[in-house]
């Protein structure tokens, strides 16, 4: 190496326990964006998919701005200005589970709303002849086919709720990339910490993609082999 | 008789009745006042052009679509609405959910659910409809896959079929609700033409063992083996109704007459 830098993680390990903080409340923050992503979308999904127009335009106009704005500005205006505006004030996790909630919602009601729609109407059709009500179908027949078919852009959208899980850290949330910050400050190793961020980050996500992999060649192998 | 000549003469105990039956698509009257009487244990053929409204009456009758006036009964209660106090008001979800069992339908692309075997298929509505216990329902869809030839295939998902084995599961779907009335949209039509004959097989076995059905299809010669009435719909009207073996033999109705020689013609 000719740049002369001396890279030094030993500095850095000395602080694994901030790390190990910082990975069980990333996980928690990102557990439960997950959830309550997933069944905002899906009732997004619900609302607009079956009501009358003024609905549908609202829900339209509601997933479209949660699509279109950033999620930092999301973030930053739940935090402050919401407080200011209905005396309501949230702490930080909970601000960043709210703000990545609300954004994630709107990508995955429209994940929802592919899945759906690519479902042939000729099967909805035959559940409806066997005398099913729409709550039976959405369960049994629509709900299931509607899922696998949607299951990698799922996997996707939750590998990216976990990367902005770390955008909570700008309103000081102690989140992987927040302690990591704190670290590099300290020790003014910001490359190495950076790599362990990376590392941290990549350590989560690729057993989770493997997984899914996995699960989605088994599903496909059974149904359609 | 299965059916009443021109509708008008009410056969008491018709198993369906149907009147002065319309439907629109938009600007589009499909169908333009249907009068029909089918009679229980009888096997009614619609016969007609594409276009002709043939399969849009078959949806009406188990509502997937929506009349736009005139009723349909079956055996006397009206399909779709209530007739309380003479004003026709929708009935809920539920309540046409529960008419609609009465009357299985088989379609055309089968529309079996890929992600249930072929077992599962025909068990999903005993099982979550009518809620019958699981052992039983087994049994029963065990036996009645058996009845279209393909015991040895209850646990294959419909990817694994051939079309014409799809359409048998189908066929055991629409039977295990115990239905009053099958309904068949054009259930060979999708087939390579050496799958259709299994098809027919079964259709044919069920006619004889005396079911209810009514059955749209292009395939005249099996329309004329196995149906009591043929009715040949000519846009949107009734045009010709009667026997099959008047209407394949001694109609002197010119519609019905120019279709079945441009169907020869076609089809050899």
């Amino acid at each position: 190496m000719q740049s002369g830098y001396e890279w030094d993680f030993g500095v850095v390990l000395q602080y694994r326990e901030v790390f190990l903080r910082a990975i069980g409340t990333t996980l928690a923050l990102a557990v439960t964006i997950i959830i309550c992503g997933m069944i905002l979308g899906l009732v997004l999904y619900l609302l607009r998919a079956n009501t009358w127009r003024p609905v549908y335009l609202l829900i339209t106009a509601i997933v479209e701005v949660l699509r279109a704005v950033p999620p930092l500005v999301l973030l930053v205006w739940i935090y402050y200005c919401m407080p200011i505006l209905t005396g309501l004030s949230l702490n930080g996790f909970q601000t960043g589970v709210l703000a990545l909630s609300l954004y994630s919602a709107a990508f995955y009601s429209e994940i929802f709303r592919a899945g759906f729609q690519s479902i042939e109407k000729g099967q909805i059709e035959a559940a409806f002849s066997v005398g099913m009500t729409r709550t039976q179908i959405l369960r049994r027949i629509t709900g299931p086919l509607a899922f696998q078919r949607i299951f990698p852009p799922l996997v996707s959208q939750c590998v990216l709720v976990i990367k902005n899980t770390s955008l909570a850290g700008y309103i000081a949330v102690a989140e992987i990339l927040y302690q990591g910050q704190q670290i590099s400050i300290r020790t003014f190793r910001p490359l190495e910490v950076l790599t362990i961020v990376a590392l941290i980050f990549l350590a989560i996500i690729l057993p989770l993609t493997f997984l899914a992999n996995v699960l989605e060649a088994k599903y496909r192998k059974k149904y359609f082999g | 008789m299965a059916a009443s000549m021109h509708g008008t003469q009410t056969t008491a105990n018709a198993l369906l009745s149907i009147r002065k039956l319309r439907k629109s698509f938009a600007a589009i009257e499909v169908l333009k006042g249907i009068d029909l009487d089918i009679g229980r244990n009888q096997v009614v053929g619609f016969i007609g052009a594409s276009g002709s409204g043939k399969s849009t009456l078959l949806r009406c009758i188990n509502f997937l679509e929506e009349p736009t006036a005139g009723e349909i009964r079956l055996e006397g209660e009206l399909i779709g609405f209530s007739d309380r106090g003479g004003k026709h008001t929708k009935l809920s979800s539920g309540e046409i959910s529960r008419q609609r069992r009465q009357m299985a339908m088989v379609f055309q692309q089968f529309n079996l659910w890929p992600h249930k075997t072929a077992l599962e298929n025909v068990m999903e509505g005993p099982l979550i409809v009518q809620k019958a216990p699981k052992a039983e329902v087994e049994e029963r869809a065990v036996g009645l896959l058996k009845k279209v030839g393909l015991e040895d295939r209850l646990h294959s998902y419909p990817s694994r079929l051939s079309g014409g084995q799809q359409q048998r599961v189908a066929i055991a779907r629409a039977l295990a609700l115990q239905p009053k009335v099958m309904l068949f949209d054009e259930p060979t039509s999708a087939l390579d033409p050496e799958l259709v004959g299994d098809v027919l097989k079964v259709i044919s076995q069920l006619a004889e063992e005396g079911m209810s059905m009514v059955i749209v299809t292009h395939e005249m010669h099996f329309a004329h083996q196995i149906c009591d009435t043929v009715v040949f719909l000519d846009q949107g009207v009734i045009a010709d109704i009667g026997p099959a073996d008047h209407i394949f033999g001694g109609t002197t109705n010119k519609r019905t007459l120019e279709f079945l020689s441009r169907y020869l013609e076609r089809n050899g």
